[in-house]
């Protein structure tokens, strides 16, 4: 031992001088974060929307209803897409820009058919032939794409938003003229269907912006909804209105806001599947009118809800179709995609 | 004794009448000047007005408190061709209605300033009364959202004091606010447009 204490190199007084230096220097940069922090927030709460439009609780789907998951998603081949329908091996058709897009099951580019403009909706029949709407006609192509015949709307302001195809007839919503067009398969006009008549019963279509749709179901009955009555219709093929059922609310059994069902197909065992705007959302309902199911709650569209609150509210629009399988493919012309949904137990087993 | 008669008192060499009438003339003048200055201004500053582009707007209520005015030069305007007369109108009552009634529990407008008439079973037509409406936009995001877009926000003229720095646009979320040439000074939708 050489009895010599080893050198310190911090005094005790140094040691607490430099401790108390860097406590009252991350004291200040503390107090410095906070006053950033509460600008920041002061900033925020000073753009706020100070007359807020809520329909935060409309936009929350109970997990408990959501019977339905997706299975694949793929992008819609080009923009500006209105509807989508299934045709032949689950082959999606849809109508985009100028083109009907003509995709397999997976979501792989087949074809494409142009038109002289915008297309509006598309349906195709069991021999293949393709029906386009364009807004003032129905185009028709064969199998190969081939334009076999083009049928005007004489009608004043048409506007062909929906189409279905049955053996014989080729079905035509009109949201200009608020009537479901009934063709026979040469593109003669076969009926009327749906407009105003106290005689029949018939209310009319309520239709305050473009989204008339029509759909065939196996009861021999097509399906058409009304979108400012909140309703889905059920009329005979010779313009009988036969049952109709829906109800405005913004709780999930009901359609929302103004005009509400905007599309609509049947799954194969006769149950409706209905698409929302505004609060996009896709359910499905019993042959009834039961609220049976959540297929997609607007938690599944974030860009579509996005695009709510700016922009255009005429193209945002959702649509769905239901293939072979009962899966329901749904177009969400926002985010340019399509998705393939099935039910929880099956999307497990695929 | 001074026999001398008292002169006459000086003349002052302005009236208390005449100061007064000119005084009126001047303020008159400078009052008259004032008032084409500030038309001059306020229509003709450079050749352009503030004007909202309604496809840019998105509806963030800073409209209605952001102005210098006590109400804010920015109105609602309702373009009726687009409309589409519903019923159930989301611009006009709460996003969940007890009732589709005219109480004004089930306004969305917190002014009241929608007016809702009946036309024909099921059409209403809605029109907005200018004096109370405050530019807040709630009705605006009600119609873009679920409806056509026919109600949109645009800067009254005969209103708006077309300030230099307008304190609207400093804060407009959107970045909606636009210098527009005085003799094209709204952006209206059209059926066209739309």
């Amino acid at each position: 031992m050489n009895g010599q204490e080893p050198e310190r190199d911090v005094s005790r007084r140094g040691f607490l001088k430099r401790g108390a230096r860097t406590a009252g220097a991350l004291a200040a940069v503390g107090a410095g974060l906070d006053i950033f922090e509460q600008l920041a927030v002061a900033a925020n709460e000073k753009n706020a929307n100070p007359f807020p439009y809520d329909t935060g609780r409309l936009s929350k789907t109970d997990p408990k209803l959501v019977a339905y998951e997706e299975t694949a998603r793929f992008k819609c081949p080009r923009g500006e897409a209105h509807r989508i329908a299934c045709g032949a091996d689950d082959q999606l058709l849809i109508a985009a820009g100028n083109y009907i897009s003509i995709l397999s099951r997976d979501g792989a580019l087949q074809s494409e058919i142009a038109l002289g403009g915008p297309a509006q909706c598309v349906a195709v029949a069991k021999d293949g032939t393709i029906y386009a709407g364009a807004r003032n006609q129905v185009e028709v192509f064969d199998a190969k794409g081939q334009r076999k015949a083009s049928w005007e709307v004489i009608e004043k302001r048409p506007w062909i938003t929906g189409l279905a195809v049955a053996e014989k007839d080729v079905f035509a919503a009109d949201s200009g003229n608020r009537v479901v067009w009934r063709y026979d398969r040469d593109g003669k006009v076969a009926g009327r269907i749906g407009a105003k008549d106290k005689e029949r019963n018939i209310p009319g279509f309520v239709v305050p912006s473009p989204y008339l749709d029509v759909a065939l179901h196996r009861d021999g009955l097509i399906r058409v909804n009304n979108p400012g009555s909140h309703l889905v219709e059920a009329y005979t093929f010779d313009g009988d209105r036969e049952l109709a059922w829906g109800r405005y609310s913004a709780a999930i059994d009901g359609f929302c806001g103004c005009c509400n069902p905007i599309a609509l197909d049947v799954l194969p065992d006769g149950r409706i599947v209905t698409c929302e705007k505004g609060v996009p959302r896709v359910k499905v309902y019993a042959n009834d009118g039961a609220f049976e199911c959540v297929v997609a709650g607007a938690e599944s569209f974030p860009e579509n809800v996005k695009a709510n609150e700016g922009g255009d509210p005429l193209r945002g629009a959702l649509d769905a179709t239901v293939n072979s399988r009962g899966r329901v493919c749904i177009l969400d012309p926002v985010s340019g995609t399509v998705r393939v949904m099935a039910r929880k137990a099956e999307a497990k087993g695929s | 004794m001074d026999t001398n008669p008292q002169p006459n008192p000086p003349k002052p060499p302005v009236s208390r009448r005449q100061f007064m009438r000119d005084g009126a003339r001047a303020t008159m003048l400078v009052g008259v000047g004032g008032l084409v200055g500030l038309l001059a201004g306020r229509h003709a500053s450079n050749g352009f007005v503030w004007q909202i582009d309604p496809a840019k707007c998105v509806r963030c209520g800073l409209c209605a408190t952001s102005c210098v005015l006590e109400q804010s030069a920015v109105k609602c305007v309702h373009t009726h061709a687009i409309c589409g007369y519903c019923r159930l109108c989301t611009a006009y009552f709460v996003p969940e209605p007890n009732a589709l009634s005219t109480a004004a529990e089930n306004q969305l407008c917190p002014t009241g300033a929608i007016k809702r008439s009946f036309i024909e079973d099921p059409y209403y037509e809605y029109t907005i009364d200018e004096k109370l409406c405050i530019g807040c936009a709630k009705c605006v995001e009600g119609c873009n959202r679920f409806g056509n877009g026919s109600l949109y926000l645009q800067v009254r003229h005969d209103r708006c004091l077309n300030c230099n720095e307008c304190s609207i646009a400093k804060v407009c979320a959107g970045d909606a606010f636009r210098r527009v040439p005085v003799d094209h000074p709204y952006m209206l939708k059209s059926t066209t447009s739309h």
